[in-house]
């Protein structure tokens, strides 16, 4: 039997077509990468540290849970300085050195969400969390592949001014930092005080850190107010500012969002400086670490700490800046595996859209209840107050939605 | 004896590029520049449109700082005014036909930061050194500012930033990092040789005179007034078009990219690449912005990318580049231009003595 040369590259093209089609159909990555940018160094350096070992944890966490569909995760995780453009090198890199390995992202910065937002298109969109709850990113319509892991900052204020209503009180003032996270709720918070019949006496506006803690104390003071929210602080600058109206004798009562409520801040202080936050209260997205008895998730955690961190302070604390990120890794990873238990591809619309159709999600102890994404976001938090004494903040209120 | 700078006319001796050498060097750089598009991936073109838009800008402060010997710690400010003219003048414009736009922003942009240069620019007049480097420092904190403030929010955006638009020259719409890359290559090529060609005019040899001795300067009749200010002009101008390039390139642009850091790296870059030489401002930019990646690359494939290590290699990382930019300063604090020129120089006279 004798081919021709046309009969020989037709029956070539034959056979390697049925023998290779299979095998393209069945080739799928070896293993997912997951990429993250977090600030090791900078400003928020502190809270960069803080967060790191939550991501060695959810690496073990999930794969010992079988990865994505039995495949295993990885993560990529760069520093950012806490420059936005930093990130988006990070994110351009990582898509570049690992391509559709790479299935989601976690950012940390707003900046930096807003900067990479419009590269989310075609190949190069990924699904993408981060540290951030601006309130402009919960908005599938312009950011369809990024979310909140929790209520947006406006949430917050609306959380606080609930309370305050609750309490009786009548007159607030709004101290908040000089950037765009402090600056974020304010409108909307002026809205809400309306709608609610909240006086707002004073609105202040500090360096995020180093403010002049006496000029602000004393105008506080001069505006008669009885609750005060501060927003847009970390580690710095709210302590000063509660120490501050202690020392002045003002009564108000503080009340703090979301990166304000971490009990190793509030701790350091307290030893430092004496039982000043002693009634301190905030806005919390999460259940605390250390109430986790009806958290089995938090328990897991709590396993894998002792056994990873072993003789450092992460062994028996996660802060609440670390739960916020596994919060977020958590909802990605549902995303992503329930995309892949469907059979489908794992690309950026086929994870949003399972991720914007998470509804009564059972968290395992982060939220009081079954939860849902709404907006690219889960709406619902609780009120905590700090106690110098026991060194814990506890619920002082019921989980309020939003 | 030196050879290979063999000059028969005057035209000769006038060519910027004028030995083989040199010529092979720049035409080489400008055919890698044409490829590299096509075998860069994403990451790649990104780096390098960022260290094109930081080229022009640092063109701009070699302008002034390294030719004319005035030091500014605000050139930061006027990119960022660039930045928010060309934004600002794109909404205000937005009835133009988008394919020129840009012609009629862009300019505007670099016009706007011109003038703040020359107000800027005025202190120069009495101070030098140190204190003009202090005065210029404000330029940066004031416009960031007011860039900040609520009353000019409708513009600027505030402090929460602004969305930037897409650049469209005549139907091409840049709406993707490659395409960005030829406008901003093509842009730091024709800076760089509108500065190399500055100083073979008269203007910029006032410039020189004023670097080397001002008073003699004005002895030999250059008007102090209005070459510092010319110099100011031109230098703010060309930081202009960098912030116009980055607004173009960004989706968004915020206050906090125009800090003081921005300043000092401008400063950092000219120093390290050579002050008041062409190709200074180009190892400069390669040196602050490629070095601190390549750094940060090799520590993560020699730690597998782990997240345990990157938690003590991060400012591991900012150290060696710290000791690194101390290293080339000890070693040449001439900056890397001296160095390429005595390569070029010893390959250009081989096989006689090098030096």
């Amino acid at each position: 039997m004798t081919f021709n040369r046309r009969e020989f590259l037709a029956t070539g093209a034959a056979a390697t077509a049925a023998i290779g089609t299979p095998m393209i159909l069945k080739a799928q990555a070896k293993e997912y990468v997951l990429g993250a940018s977090l600030p090791l160094t900078g400003p928020f350096a502190t809270a960069g540290q803080l967060v790191a070992p939550a991501f060695s944890l959810a690496q073990k966490l999930f794969n010992d849970e079988g990865g994505i569909a039995g495949i295993p995760i990885r993560f990529v995780t760069e520093d950012s300085g806490y420059v936005p453009q930093n990130t988006l090198a990070n994110y351009q890199r990582v898509l570049a050195t690992e391509g559709n390995s790479l299935v989601a992202y976690f950012s940390d910065s707003t900046g930096a969400m807003k900067l990479i937002a419009p590269e989310l298109k075609g190949d190069n969109a990924r699904l993408m969390g981060s540290t951030s709850f601006a309130s402009e990113l919960a908005d599938p319509a312009t950011h369809p592949y990024q979310y909140l892991s929790g209520p947006t900052y406006q949430d917050q204020f609306d959380i606080l001014m609930q309370n305050i209503k609750l309490a009786g009180g009548s007159k607030i003032a709004i101290i908040y930092s000089n950037t765009e996270f402090g600056r974020d709720p304010l409108e909307h918070g002026r809205a809400k005080a309306a709608e609610l019949g909240l006086e707002i006496v004073l609105e202040e506006t500090t360096k995020p850190q180093g403010a002049d803690i006496p000029t602000h104390v004393t105008k506080l003071a001069q505006s008669g107010a009885e609750h005060c929210i501060l927003h847009g602080y970390v580690t710095g600058v709210w302590p000063q500012l509660i120490g501050g109206a202690r020392q002045f004798g003002l009564p108000v009562q503080f009340h703090g969002t979301f990166w304000g409520m971490e009990k190793l801040i509030a701790d350091r202080i307290t030893a430092e400086a004496g039982p000043f936050l002693a009634g301190y209260q905030g806005v919390m997205p999460y259940r605390y670490f250390y109430d986790r008895d009806d958290a089995p998730r938090y328990q897991q955690y709590a396993a894998l700490s002792k056994a990873m961190f072993a003789g450092t302070p992460l062994e028996n604390y996660m802060s609440t800046w670390a739960l916020q990120a596994m919060c977020g890794l958590e909802l990605a990873m549902k995303a992503l595996r329930a995309t892949a238990e469907a059979g489908n591809e794992l690309t950026a619309d086929n994870v949003a859209e399972n991720l914007s159709g998470i509804s009564d999600w059972d968290s395992g102890g982060f939220f009081g209840g079954p939860v849902s994404m709404t907006n690219n976001k889960i709406g619902t938090g609780r009120v905590y107050e700090y106690s110098p004494e026991t060194k814990l903040f506890t619920p002082s209120s019921d989980w309020l939605s939003t | 004896m030196i050879n290979g700078n063999l000059k028969a006319d005057y035209s000769a001796d006038e060519r910027i590029l004028n030995n083989r050498n040199k010529q092979f060097f720049v035409y080489g750089s400008m055919f890698f520049l044409t490829l590299f598009p096509v075998f860069a991936d994403d990451y790649a073109v990104l780096m390098a449109c960022k260290m094109g838009i930081l080229l022009i800008a640092v063109i701009g402060v070699n302008v002034l700082t390294g030719y004319t010997g005035l030091i500014s710690l605000g050139h930061g400010a006027f990119i960022a005014i660039g930045a928010y003219s060309t934004v600002i003048f794109s909404n205000l414009f937005d009835g133009l036909p988008t394919g020129i736009l840009p012609f009629v922003v862009v300019p505007l942009a670099i016009s706007v930061s011109a003038i703040i240069g020359i107000i800027v620019g005025l202190p120069s007049l009495r101070v030098k050194g140190l204190y003009l480097a202090v005065a210029t420092l404000a330029a940066s904190f004031i416009v960031k500012f007011l860039i900040e403030q609520d009353l000019f929010s409708p513009w600027t955006g505030g402090i929460v930033g602004i969305d930037t638009p897409v650049p469209n020259i005549l139907g091409w719409e840049l709406d993707t990092k490659r395409e960005m890359y030829v406008l901003i290559t093509v842009l730091a090529i024709c800076t760089m040789l509108a500065a190399q060609n500055l100083f073979r005019t008269r203007v910029g040899r006032a410039f020189i005179a004023i670097r080397d001795r001002d008073y003699s300067a004005e002895i030999l009749g250059i008007s102090l007034l209005r070459y510092k200010l010319m110099s100011f002009a031109i230098s703010a101008g060309y930081c202009g078009l960098s912030g116009a390039l980055g607004a173009y390139f960004y989706a968004r642009i915020l206050p906090d990219q125009f800090g003081l850091n921005l300043s000092l790296e401008l400063v950092a870059a000219l120093i390290v690449g050579g002050m008041g030489r062409t190709l200074g401002p180009f190892f400069g930019v390669i040196i602050i912005m490629l070095v601190p990646e390549l750094i940060k690359i090799s520590m993560s494939s020699a730690t597998g990318g782990s997240l345990d290590w990157a938690r003590y290699t991060a400012p591991v990382q900012e150290i060696v580049f710290g000791l690194l930019l101390v290293f080339f300063l000890l070693k040449e604090p001439l900056g890397i231009n001296q160095i390429t020129d005595r390569m070029l120089r010893a390959i250009n006279r081989w096989p006689f003595a090098r030096g």
